[in-house]
Formats: structure tokens, C-alpha cells, sequence
């Protein structure tokens, strides 16, 4: 076989250390699909391109590597803009690889044509249109140079049929990259830093998904040891730091911890580390930790003062950042601040029955309990992904999956796929709503095809339960559009679909059918019943501060 | 937050694609872009481009940190207060008549402008100037009669070389 341009994307993609890719095939990716078969890539067929997507972002999330996924042109293309849209919204590093149709019928609205770049402009960090056989290589080593550096993101790399099957010599070999430059920032601000947490009386540390993606997660628990300061996470810091560590206050934000919240409102110095403040972090953002003086570190100067005005910036590699401002602290013990927030951990936590989970977090810690330590969860969105966020114990960094700052239903599924083939040697197990479930619930097609030993645990409430729940608390009980219905029989769907299932009525113990689903070799559903009126508390409504959290109606 | 206009030189990767993005980071913040010269500079593959905008006193939080990591873009300046010499080319088209002809002719003179056609009745003009000055000069031209006008917006570049 002569050599096109399907063997130089194939070559490129080894040499950056691709194993696995998730896909769909279409005319215009055939050149692709043919060169792929036989190299020691993986192509994984998902049920859709959204699933294909979400299983990259997963993949990636899991690994820390750069996920990739591909499908065709025009409507594969249009179907993986949620997943793309998703990683790009939790700086997941990602190549989204979409065939174009050929390049003498641009602009023509041709057969499955769409202008995927001009589509995904907003949510991808970058984009490669191969317009030339001998840009190929190039193209794809940009692409994937720049997804996983800096501030990682997808990046999308369109390439017309024509160009996959045009003949072609071979590419100039890839240059022995430089390694990275990790900047720490500047050290005489990193000085500054460190002398306002040491003076401050009552500092917190904000952990956010960033200090994952710098792979600074061991650095910022040395650095928590080391200052003897307490810290909260966002949703995306969580599992950061060893959460059994006792400085750990919880998660902040609308559907955060109580006692974090509150922490945070009474500090009077912050030093945030990767998080750009959303507002489902800081709620009402006016009073959002009125007392403190504000230090954001992040390797993206573009979310330093997003959101909040901050006192000392420093845009800086967290890793390295954390690194030299460790030798630079002095730990004191702050008697008064430690002794405050333990009456109020001691207050609060009487006030709230299984953390404001009830019986899903129930569940859910039952779950934990009968699955092996180093088990990801990924969590999907609604009330099941707060009671999972909540509940899950994170004994390492990459245990905790889920779609933040999208809060794309139907993430769980495709993204376990993703990071079970990224992680063969962890157990991973999907939490979802009925209604997550349904929205990608042809991957349950994926799963049992490949026999990948997912576990899936749907909270089944019968309705869209966050919706139920502001519907009650805000819309004077007025329900509509939240109700799914009770003629779905899920567990005989997922039968349907080759794998295991069993349902759990709502007053029957689930250990015994926890146990089963551990012990089970291949994949396995297990459809918790859930009442409906159970809520997840506390919450903040629209508008409120973080210390105006709701325990009840 | 005051509200200003900004004038922000940029010099990017000649290729496709690469304005839609810019336009996208001023979009997606609600800022409106008010004009926008784009021209190749002496190395073709290296385009300029100037625009201006009104944009709030927090311009370089919001817009400029985000134009810097777009990856064709090259490097922003913004020359917003900065010493600098900025300039617009705009062309009036004027209805000339028996009773405006001697005023018209008067101020083309004043302003030094520069008179492209001429006929009986009519007057094409080539003004090059400060967007300040075409304004003004636009806005004195109006009441005779302007048919056309068109304008470039504005390109800049600094008045000394700068440091480093
Ligand atoms: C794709 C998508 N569509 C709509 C929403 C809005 N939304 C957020 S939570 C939710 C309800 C989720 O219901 P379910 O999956 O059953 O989970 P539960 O809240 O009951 O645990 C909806 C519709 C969303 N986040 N994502």
C-alpha cells in the first residue's frame, strides 16, 4: 500500500502516545478508519458522537493524558459539540479529530458539509484546518502541544477526505520536543504571597480543578501540611488533597458544604489555587468572602480577576508556583480561627442527617464501601451528582469525575467508558439519574460490546429531581415538565442491552445487591429506587450568598 | 466602570479563520467593535490588525489577556493613551450647489483637505486625519449635503520607539 495521508495522521498519533480512540465512522473518515486498523491504536465504536466525545474527555480526565476522539463530517461533527463544549468548560486536554468533506467542494453545501470549525470557535482552544498533505504531522503536533499545555482544553483538527487519502512521501520526523516551560511567576510576588498567608489570622485555602490538571495535587498537600491551613475545594478541586487530611472543610459554591461556605465568608486571606471563581462557587459574587484579601495563582492569566478582583495575582505553573512558595511559609498556630471553625464544624454537622444526602448518600457510601480503594466514580448531573460529590471519599486525585462547569446530563456513561480504557487496573462506576441515564443510554451498547466491567448505578426518583426540587422550593411546588414517568422498565433495558441488572425497590437494604455488582466480572446496572421529595440540602437559592444556604422548604 | 474608546493594534498569523476568531473574543463580552483596518505587513505571511472599540477602564482584564492566548495571534498592543500617532482616510462625496459652492471650496481649503473629482455639481473629498478631526470635519460637511462617506477607522503606530 502506498503511503497517504491517513498513515501520516496514524504515525502522528503514535508518536504522541495515542493508545485509544473513541469514534464514528462516516464516509469521510474511512481513509482514517482503514489506516487505523492493523496500528497499534484502539479505535473504540461508541453509539454516537457525543458519547464519543465524553468518553475522550473521560479517558483523558482519568490519565491526565490527551483524549481523542473522531467522527465525521456535518452531523458526526454537530454531535460531539456538547462533548467538546464540555471538556473545554473543565480544561480537559483533548484532540477532536472531525473528517471534512473534500476540499473542491467547500463552501458548496455539500453532502454532510458544515463549517465544524466555525462551530466550535468558542469551546475549543484552538483549531487546525489540514488544507495540505505535508501540513498533517504538523498540524496534529500543534494540536496536540497545545491541548496539553498552559491552560489545558480540546482542540480541534478538521481534515478533508481528499487530504486522508492523498498520496504522500513520508513527513519530516518530529523534533525531540523542549520540554514545556513551567514558569512559577513572579518570585518577588510569590514573596508577597507568602507573607500575607503567614501574618493573615484566619486564612483558607481555595483548591480548584486546576491543581489537578498541573499535576500538582502532592504539591498542594505538602503545601497544606506544611502551612497548617485549612482548605475548601470547588466541585473540581475535590479529591485534590487527601480528603481524610483534617484541614479538608468540604466544597464551596450553591450545592457546597456548609461549613466550607462559611469558612470562606469569615476568612480574612485566601489563596486560591487553579479555580477561576465561578458563580457556583461564590454565589452572590458582591459577598463572596468580604473580609479577605484575595491571592489567585493560575497558569491562565485569563482567569485571574474573571470574576473577582484580586490582590495578588500570579500567573504561575501551580506545580512550580507551589513549590517555591512552600520553603517561604511560616506555619503558626492560629488557636482562635482553629477553635471556631471547630464549634461550627461541631454545630453544622449535627444540624444535617448523612451530610444532607439521605438515602442516596446512603447508598452511595455503601457502594464505596464494597468496591475496591482505588474505584473512580463518575458522577453524572442533578441531585445525584451532588449526593455523589458529597458522599464520594477521594483517596487519590483522579477517583472523582465529573462535569462541572458544563453540567452536561448524560456525561457518566461515555466518560466511564472512557476512563476504564484509560485506567484497566481501577474499577469505575457510573452514578447517574434516570434522566442522565437516558441521554446517553446507547453506550450501554458500547459497554457490553466491549465487555468493559463498568459498573452503573442509577438513582431512580422517576423524575428530573433537581428540577423537582427548585420547582418546590421556588416555584411554589408548581411541578411540570420534571415527571419521567414510571413505564420505563430500565433494568429490562439495560438486559436489553447484554448487561447484568437488578433493581432495588426504595425500602429494600441495597447491600446484598451492592455485593452482587462488586463481586460481577463484566458490566453491571444497578437501579436504586429513590422517594422523589428527597432533596439534596443545603442549597442556596438563586441570587443568595454562600452563607444563605437553605436546610428544608 | 468607565466606558472608553480603545484603539488595540494586533499582529497575527495571515490565515483564514483568524479575524472570526478575534471577533469572537469581542462578541461573546458584549463589546462592539467600531472599526477594524486589517492589512498585511511587510512580511506576508504577518497581518495587522486595528481596531477600536468602546470598552470599559477594565479593557486589558477582560479582552486583552484573552486576544494574547488566541495562538495566531502574534502580539496586542493597545495604544489607548499611549503617545502615538493615529490616523483614518475617509472620502466625502458632496452635492455642490450655486449656493454652497464659495462656503464648501473655503473649508476644503481650511481643513486641507484633499479634492479627488470635481464637477458642476459635485465634490468627491479625501480627508486623512485623526478620527477626532474627520468627525468634526464630517460633521461640518453634513449640513451641505453629504451623498457618501466612507471611512477607513483608525490604524496607528507609536511616536518614539519604545522600551524594550
Ligand atoms: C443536557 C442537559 N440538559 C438539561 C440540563 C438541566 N438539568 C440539570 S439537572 C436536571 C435534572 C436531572 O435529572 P436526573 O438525571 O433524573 O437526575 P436527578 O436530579 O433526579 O438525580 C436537568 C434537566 C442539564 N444539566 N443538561
Amino acid at each position: 500500500m502506498d503511503t497517504i495521508g491517513a498513515d501520516i495522521v496514524v504515525k502522528t498519533l503514535l508518536e504522541e502516545g495515542v493508545e485509544a480512540i473513541f469514534g464514528y465512522p462516516g464516509a469521510n473518515t474511512l481513509p482514517l478508519n482503514d489506516r487505523l486498523t492493523g496500528s497499534r491504536i484502539r479505535h473504540y465504536l461508541m453509539r454516537h458522537e457525543q458519547g464519543a466525545a465524553h468518553a475522550a474527555d473521560g479517558y483523558a480526565r482519568a490519565t491526565g493524558k490527551v483524549g481523542v476522539c473522531l467522527s465525521t463530517s456535518g452531523p458526526g461533527a454537530t454531535n460531539m459539540v456538547t462533548g467538546i463544549a464540555t471538556a473545554y468548560m473543565d480544561s480537559t486536554p483533548m484532540v477532536a479529530i472531525t473528517a471534512q468533506v473534500n476540499s473542491d467542494l467547500w463552501g458548496r453545501d455539500a453532502f454532510q458539509e458544515t463549517d465544524i470549525i466555525g462551530i466550535t470557535m468558542p469551546i475549543t482552544k484552538h483549531s487546525f484546518m489540514v488544507r495540505d498533505v505535508n501540513q498533517i504531522a504538523s498540524s496534529f503536533r500543534q494540536a496536540f502541544e497545545l491541548a496539553g499545555s498552559g491552560r489545558t482544553g480540546p482542540v480541534l483538527v478538521d481534515i478533508p477526505r481528499d487530504i486522508l487519502s492523498a498520496p504522500c512521501g513520508d513527513q519530516p520526523k518530529r523534533r525531540p520536543a523542549a520540554p514545556p516551560s513551567k514558569p512559577a511567576g513572579n518570585p518577588e510576588q510569590i514573596e508577597r504571597i507568602a507573607q500575607a498567608l503567614s501574618r493573615s489570622e484566619r486564612p483558607v485555602i481555595i483548591i480548584g480543578g486546576g491543581v489537578k490538571l498541573g499535576n500538582a495535587c502532592d504539591r498542594a498537600t505538602e503545601f497544606v501540611q506544611t502551612a497548617q491551613v485549612p482548605f475548601v475545594t470547588t466541585m473540581m478541586g475535590i479529591g485534590s488533597v487527601a480528603t481524610t487530611n483534617g484541614f479538608n472543610l468540604g466544597f464551596i459554591g450553591t450545592h457546597g458544604n456548609e461549613l466550607a461556605n462559611r469558612t470562606v465568608h469569615q476568612a480574612d486571606f485566601i489563596l486560591a489555587l487553579g479555580t477561576r471563581f465561578t458563580e457556583r462557587s461564590t454565589s452572590r459574587i458582591e459577598e463572596f468572602a468580604p473580609l479577605a484579601t484575595v491571592a489567585q495563582i493560575d497558569i491562565d492569566p485569563t482567569s485571574i480577576g474573571k470574576n473577582i478582583r484580586v490582590d495578588l495575582p500570579l500567573v504561575g505553573d501551580i506545580r512550580e508556583a507551589l513549590a517555591a512558595l512552600i520553603p517561604l511559609i511560616v506555619s503558626r498556630e492560629r488557636k482562635a480561627w482553629q477553635e471556631r471553625i471547630r464549634t461550627d464544624r461541631q454545630t453544622l454537622g449535627e444540624k444535617l442527617i448523612d451530610g444532607g444526602c439521605g438515602q442516596a448518600g446512603t447508598l452511595i457510601r455503601k457502594i464505596q464501601a464494597a468496591m475496591p480503594r482505588e474505584t473512580i466514580a463518575v458522577a453524572d448531573v442533578g441531585l445525584n451528582q451532588i449526593w455523589t460529590v458529597r458522599t464520594w471519599q477521594s483517596h487519590s486525585p483522579r477517583s472523582l469525575l465529573t462535569s462541572g462547569g458544563m453540567g452536561t446530563m448524560g456525561f457518566s456513561l461515555p466518560a466511564a467508558i472512557g476512563a476504564r480504557v484509560g485506567a484497566p487496573d481501577r474499577d469505575v462506576v457510573a452514578i447517574c439519574g434516570d434522566g442522565g441515564f437516558h441521554m446517553n443510554i446507547q453506550e450501554l451498547a458500547t459497554i457490553s460490546t466491549y465487555r468493559l466491567p463498568i459498573k452503573i448505578v442509577v438513582i431512580n426518583n422517576g423524575h428530573l429531581g433537581m428540577i423537582r426540587q427548585m420547582q418546590d422550593l421556588f416555584y411554589e411546588a408548581r411541578f411540570t415538565t420534571s415527571f419521567l414517568g414510571d413505564t420505563v422498565d430500565l433494568t429490562a433495558v439495560a438486559k436489553g442491552f447484554g448487561i447484568q441488572a437488578e433493581r432495588v425497590a426504595m425500602d429494600e437494604d441495597p447491600e446484598e445487591a451492592i455485593a452482587r455488582m462488586a463481586s460481577a466480572p463484566g458490566p453491571y446496572m444497578l437501579e436504586a429506587m429513590v422517594d422523589p421529595n428527597a432533596y439534596v440540602y443545603p442549597i442556596i437559592p438563586p441570587g443568595r450568598s454562600n452563607v444563605e444556604m437553605i436546610c428544608g422548604k | 466602570m468607565a466606558i472608553e474608546e480603545r484603539t488595540i493594534s494586533m499582529l497575527v498569523n495571515n490565515q483564514p479563520g483568524v479575524l472570526s476568531r478575534i471577533a469572537g473574543v469581542f462578541s461573546s463580552r458584549g463589546y462592539n467593535i467600531r472599526s477594524l483596518c486589517v492589512a498585511e505587513t511587510i512580511n506576508p505571511e504577518v497581518s495587522r490588525i486595528t481596531l477600536t472599540s468602546r470598552a470599559e477602564s477594565d479593557f486589558t482584564e477582560k479582552i486583552k489577556k484573552q486576544l494574547d492566548k488566541l495562538v495566531d495571534i502574534i502580539s496586542v498592543t493597545d495604544f489607548t493613551g499611549a503617545p502615538s500617532v493615529q490616523r483614518e482616510l475617509m472620502l466625502v462625496s458632496l452635492l455642490l450647489t450655486v449656493e454652497n459652492r464659495r462656503e464648501v471650496l473655503r473649508a476644503v481649503d481650511l481643513f486641507g483637505c484633499r479634492v479627488v473629482t470635481m464637477s458642476e455639481d459635485h465634490l468627491i473629498l479625501e480627508i486623512t486625519a485623526n478620527k477626532d478631526k474627520t468627525a468634526a470635519i464630517l460633521k461640518y460637511f453634513e449640513p451641505f449635503g453629504v451623498e457618501e462617506m466612507n471611512r477607513t477607522g483608525a490604524i496607528a503606530v507609536f511616536r518614539q520607539k519604545r522600551e524594550g
